[in-house]
């Protein structure tokens, strides 16, 4: 927002006066390579700029909500990719290979949405940077005298003839400015006076503290996606020790998992009794349900979902024991008649699956209280080294090693996020709220006022330029009318 | 409680559609006595933008129709009341009750533009949205079920709502007067001056604005505080990104040459389409947000 300057045409009258600093005009045809910083200076601080990357970012991310989007971290297991994408191929059929190439399932990492989101925050710096000088001026040092001219332009304008000498109509003028809570500036010059009045003369920096806070928010979620983490499937079976792993040094013992329900059947509550412990040591215990995360540090563990597991234990030829664990089942297949469990024996290079009914399904191969183990060599998931089914509480000899299903159990499907980019994207947030609430319920508002001597005893001209502020008018013709009823109805009633 | 929330639903949607039903008598017996004037020679009184309160005679079907649609909007709020007071909760437990939120809270902001602009004419527009909105609510089962777990964080998700539903409510009035402002170049008579209307749309939308930049945060601590992300792009997460980017580029559309008027017209009836599409989303999409059924 510059300085005001004078109104050069009727169109510019009719809504605003002040030009459009921000606006690009692309004027001329010559480029000479000197000019080329400034024009994108220009590009980058025109709010031609802002609204065009402001609707792409809009039709980017809707295309996110309309396109099926691949599974967090799948992208990074090319052959996961790849089955995924054949399941999706009945949906898009020939348009998924170029849809794919074209980064639209995964739209939010996509080249696109990162390159639109960084000229969108270069934009917001560079307007934030060149509406500073302005606003600042605008607030402290505000031009407090107009010429003429500007009173017979600008687009609120008002000329009173007052009956009183300039003196008393400056006092006049002034308390009516106290009375609506303006902060008034007189300047004399000469015979005339110039009365500079305003209000609210810093919300216009709402505007900047809400751009700058969208910078902050952005920040933040690129320190949360840096520095956190978010697992959103850390399974705890009931009983087993699991450890959190990214370099935390913390492990968590599920001791407990309630879920209970309502009459219709619907889920009422979900509580897992979580113990916690940092290199061995205990350091807190909770019971964790939704909307009541265990937090240790800046490390939060939610209560999210939860299913079946099997205690599963492994002995070697000698008997000693590889494996006991509960192995969550945590993915399902066949269409949903299967639950699936995965366990590695790191030392033997083999992965063992574990495949039961899905709960309410009866399958012919695995009966109650049976399940189906399968042992492959790692990193080959083509062909299984033994597949059996075994029934609980029978160790069953397998690929040279001893297998026992001892019991069900459940598990509880925790969220553990870590997230240090947290307090700037909500301080990010509460600056942009208030920011936002100050530009717009506490519209700033500038007044000039200019008397001379005049023939009844002075001549007050009062004038303004509004911006886009539609309740800018009827006010300021109710402080004009105010004006008018002091300076000249004493005679006139 | 449920039997006198459901009854007074129902008095409500009847007194909406009476409601538009005086306003869609105001607007043609206006037209047909602006002919009568103009034959008598007194088009002269109404200067250019008539709209129907100037006409003073037949305008009283119009204060007739304000009047049911304060009735309906009481009506609503009280059936809302009711339905609290059972639920133990505001009104984002399931579709029915979100919608009628929605259709109350559009009625809300209609009549506080009403009170300051006078122009009924943005609730022919803006009641019958409110209507199939509570008509909608209507082919929904009113049970009244208890709260899954990741509904069970009260204040927050009410907050959330009734921020929502302000939102929702200016965004339609800005669509309202979008609308008519782009119907000017059909010479559909007896309009509200363009100004005028483009002034409107602003009011409503630098109330709309916060408003929907509140429910994002608001949404952003709930999902930080459920499953530990502030935000996952879930479709409706990101459909209202959209709605609040959309109702942004406006906010800048109408200070760029070129992009005032008309195209800042258009970019309110997107902004609703938008407001819609993050509504109805559920319908469309999974995503966390299915399990609160809500909107
Ligand atoms: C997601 C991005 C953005 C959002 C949500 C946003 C939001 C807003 C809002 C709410 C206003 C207040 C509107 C008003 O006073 O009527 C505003 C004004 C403004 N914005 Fe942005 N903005 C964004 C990006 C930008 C960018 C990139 C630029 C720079 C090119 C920019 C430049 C401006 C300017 C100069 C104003 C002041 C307009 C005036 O004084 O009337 N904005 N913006």
């Amino acid at each position: 927002m510059s300085e005001l300057s004078v109104p050069t045409s009727t169109a510019a009258q009719k809504r605003q006066v002040a030009p459009e600093p921000q606006e690009g005009t692309g004027g001329g045809l010559t480029i000479s390579p000197s000019d080329i910083g400034e024009r994108l200076w220009r590009i980058f601080t025109s709010m031609r700029t802002a609204l065009i990357l402001m609707l792409i970012l809009a039709v980017l991310a809707l295309i996110g909500t309309l396109v099926v989007q691949a599974p967090g971290g799948i992208t990074a297991d090319s052959q996961a990719y790849q089955a995924w994408l054949d399941s999706i191929t009945p949906k898009y059929g020939g348009w998924t290979g170029p849809m794919d190439m074209l980064g639209l399932f995964s739209i939010f990492s996509s080249i696109w949405f990162k390159g639109i989101t960084v000229l969108l925050t270069t934009s917001i710096l560079a307007c934030s940077v060149n509406r500073f000088k302005g606003l600042w001026k605008t607030a402290v040092h505000p031009r407090t005298k107009m010429t003429p001219v500007f009173y017979d332009r600008a687009p609120h304008s008002e000329t009173i003839d007052a009956s009183v000498a300039t003196d008393a109509a400056l006092a006049d003028v002034t308390k009516t400015f106290r009375s609506h809570h303006y902060r008034t500036v007189v300047e004399r010059d000469g015979e005339e006076i110039a009365v500079y009045a305003d209000r609210f003369r810093w919300a216009p920096f709402g505007t900047l503290m809400a751009h700058i806070s969208l910078v902050m928010i952005l920040v933040g979620a690129l320190v949360g996606g840096t520095w956190g983490f978010n697992n959103g499937d850390f399974a705890v079976p009931v009983g087993s020790t699991v450890e959190v792993g990214n370099g935390t040094g913390l492990a968590v013992k599920a001791t407990a998992f309630n879920d209970s329900y309502y009459e219709s059947g619907a889920p009422s509550d979900y509580a897992a009794d979580l113990v916690l412990y940092k290199d061995g040591q205990q350091v807190a215990a909770q019971t964790v349900r939704v909307n009541q995360p265990l937090g240790y540090g800046d490390i939060n563990f939610y209560q999210s979902f939860f299913g079946a597991a099997t205690d599963i234990s492994v002995r070697d030829a000698s008997g000693a024991a590889l494996f006991s664990q509960g192995v969550p089942l945590l993915y399902t297949a066949q269409n949903g008649t299967e639950r699936v469990g995965q366990f590695l024996l790191p030392e033997q290079g083999l992965t063992v699956i574990v495949v039961s009914p899905a709960s309410g399904e009866i399958s012919e191969v695995i009966r109650a209280g049976q399940v189906q183990v399968e042992v492959y060599k790692t990193g080959d998931a083509a062909q299984p080294i033994a597949t059996q089914v075994i029934s609980q509480g029978q160790p069953v000899e397998m690929a040279g090693l001893t297998f026992t299903f001892d019991r069900e159990r459940q598990f509880t499907g925790l969220i553990v996020a870590k997230d240090p980019g947290v307090p700037f994207v909500f301080g990010g947030a509460i600056l942009l709220i208030v920011g936002l609430f100050l530009v717009f319920f506490f519209p700033s508002r500038r007044i000039w006022t200019r008397i001379v001597p005049g023939p009844a005893g002075s001549e007050v001209r009062v004038g303004a330029t509004s911006r886009h502020d539609a309740t800018f008018g009827p006010d300021f013709q109710k402080i004009v009318g105010e004006m008018k009823s002091s300076l000249v109805g004493t005679r006139g009633i | 409680m449920l039997k006198m929330s459901e009854y007074s639903y129902i008095a409500g949607m009847l007194s909406v559609a009476l409601s538009i039903a005086f306003y869609v008598i105001a607007y043609a017996s206006v037209r047909v006595a602006s002919r009568r004037t103009a034959v008598a020679g007194g088009a002269a009184t109404m200067d250019g933008g008539t709209t129907m309160q100037v006409v003073a005679g037949p305008s009283i079907f119009a204060s007739y129709g304000t009047l049911v649609a304060w009735l309906a909007f009481i009506f609503l709020v009280a059936s809302m009341t009711f339905r609290a007071i059972v639920t133990g909760h505001g009104p984002f437990s399931n579709m029915y009750e979100f919608s009628i939120a929605f259709a109350t809270g559009v009625i809300g902001v209609y009549l506080f533009f009403e009170r300051k602009y006078h122009q009924q004419i943005l609730g022919l527009i803006v009641l019958p949205i409110a209507l199939l909105m509570l008509l909608y609510a209507w082919t929904i089962p009113a049970t009244a079920d208890p709260l899954v777990p990741a509904l069970q964080n009260n204040l927050l998700l009410s907050v959330h709502v009734a921020v929502a539903i302000v939102a929702y409510g200016t965004f339609a009035v800005s669509f309202a007067a979008a609308v008519l402002y782009l119907l000017q170049a059909y010479g559909v008579p007896r309009l509200p001056k363009a100004e005028l209307l483009d002034e409107i749309g602003y009011r409503a939308v630098v109330i709309g604005f916060p408003f929907m930049t509140l429910v994002i945060v608001l949404g952003a601590v709930w999902a930080n505080v459920a499953w530990g992300r502030y935000w996952g792009w879930d479709p409706k997460e990101t459909a209202s990104l959209v709605t609040w980017l959309i109702y942004g580029a406006y906010l800048h559309a109408r200070v760029v040459r070129g992009w005032r008027g008309n195209r800042a017209a258009w970019l309110l009836v997107i902004g609703f389409g938008a407001t819609l599409f993050t509504y109805f989303g559920n319908l469309f999409f999974g995503g966390l947000h299915s399990y609160s059924g809500l909107g």
